[in-house]
């Protein structure tokens, strides 16, 4: 039925605050995949078409923890999310340009569906991810943010973005004194790092 | 009091439909039963300010639907959308075809899917399982009774179930009625002495948190 009544639009434009993977595909197929591979309850996995991609992660608020892709081009509003968020990127086969330098890049299914799953289940020291959104402490604190989110889900790689986006996550993870912080490693990238190296660091 | 919660059934073979709602029926549910999508439609916005059921079944498969005006896709849709806490069954007979998944996916991504070819027992075994939940000290019963365990004593109001069933989720209620309902559910709990309490997060939106001693602190339990 179609209809412009925006109370009929597909699910997966329905705007949410859970923790979303989006999955750009031109049949869906990869998006079923990771759906089967994301533990229950972690991420909500958005199924995405080329032309409709940016307004399906327009969608995921603030913005989508995860975009996985496979198609050969992205939307210049797509890749301008991707490049001033910290949202994890994965792409399998040849990555468009407008792809932020942090992009892991897959050939194969398999290794992809694995770093997905990794990224699911990352521990950062007694951090992890708390299911719907928000980081868990290891000590019943739950710690709300989308780049925090973010930060655990890429560790220990980062993101290739400026340090003030990452301030609000860094002060988050000072109040609660969770032993971490973010840093810019060799790779130029913004991560997770503990307190105690950061310090010998300096 | 007691308002016994609605759950929507969505399914095209009325000796199916008519099966799955003698369960509800029995277990003291209210079947919100639709044979066409359009039909699911109109229960949908004519409950959606006095009530929103628990639970939505929805056959993908709509082939023998008296009207084709809609499609399962756009009631999935709606649920999404506008009753995004609602869990929701789909089942089809191809529901490993991934593009059946897909489109589901696409048209709810929080759909829990189904084998139809499993039989209605194992759907309803399913159904039962996710309905009887323990949340603390707190058990519901038959779909339809909240129980304190240490008293036994029992709150019946659809209102409570859907917070117990949706734990640790934020519920969102959109009447004054389910607001004092869920208040009252509130005081219960307080004067039971139960290891739940409800949590406002203010506009109506309400959870339960369960506390959990652990040594001096106390955390919200994540189940």
């Amino acid at each position: 039925m179609e209809s412009d009544d925006p109370r009929l639009l597909l699910g997966v434009f329905a705007p949410d605050r859970v923790r979303s993977i989006v999955v750009i595909t031109t049949d869906g197929e990869l998006a079923v995949a990771i759906r089967e591979t994301v533990p229950a309850g972690i991420a909500v996995v958005r199924d995405a078409r080329p032309d409709d991609a940016a307004e399906v992660a327009g969608a995921c608020l603030p913005w989508p923890w995860m975009v996985v892709g496979s198609t050969a081009s992205l939307t210049p509003e797509l890749a301008s999310m991707l490049q001033t968020r910290p949202v994890l990127t994965l792409w399998l086969g040849a990555a468009p340009a407008g792809l932020p330098s942090h992009t892991a890049r897959f050939d194969r299914h398999t290794p992809l569906l694995a770093a997905v799953e990794d990224a699911c289940g990352a521990k950062v020291g007694d951090m992890r991810l708390a299911p719907g959104s928000g980081v868990d402490l290891g000590d019943g604190t739950l710690l709300r943010g989308a780049t925090l989110d973010a930060l655990i889900g890429a560790y220990p790689r980062g993101f290739a973005l400026p340090s003030r986006t990452f301030r609000s996550a860094g002060a988050a993870l000072a109040r609660a004194d969770a032993g971490w912080t973010t840093e810019r490693d060799a790779s130029a990238c913004i991560a997770l790092v503990p307190c105690t190296h950061a310090a010998a660091a300096q | 009091m007691r308002a016994n919660p609605e759950v929507l059934i969505l399914e095209d073979d009325a000796e199916t439909l008519e099966g799955l709602q003698t369960h509800f029926t029995r277990k003291r549910f209210h079947p919100l039963a639709a044979r066409s999508a359009s039909r699911a439609l109109s229960l949908l916005e004519n409950n959606l300010y006095s009530s929103r059921p628990v639970l939505a079944i929805v056959d993908w498969d709509l082939g023998k639907a008296p009207d084709q005006a809609a499609s399962s896709g756009d009631v999935l849709s709606r649920l999404a959308r506008e009753l995004r806490e609602c869990p929701v069954i789909v089942y089809s007979q191809n529901i490993d075809a991934f593009n059946v998944r897909s489109q589901i996916q696409r048209s709810h991504p929080r759909a829990l899917l189904h084998d139809k070819r499993d039989g209605d027992a194992s759907l309803l075994e399913r159904v039962d399982r996710m309905l009887d939940r323990t949340v603390g000290d707190l058990r519901i019963h038959d779909g339809t009774v909240v129980v304190h365990l240490p008293t036994l004593d029992q709150h019946h109001h659809r209102e409570a179930i859907r917070l117990v069933v949706h734990h640790p989720d934020i519920v969102t209620f959109h009447s004054d009625t389910s607001t004092k309902a869920v208040r009252r559910f509130g005081e219960w709990l307080r004067e039971h002495d139960s290891a739940v309490r409800l949590v406002s997060h203010g506009n109506r939106k309400y959870r339960l948190s369960v506390t959990v001693t652990a040594g001096s602190t106390s955390a919200d339990e994540t189940v």
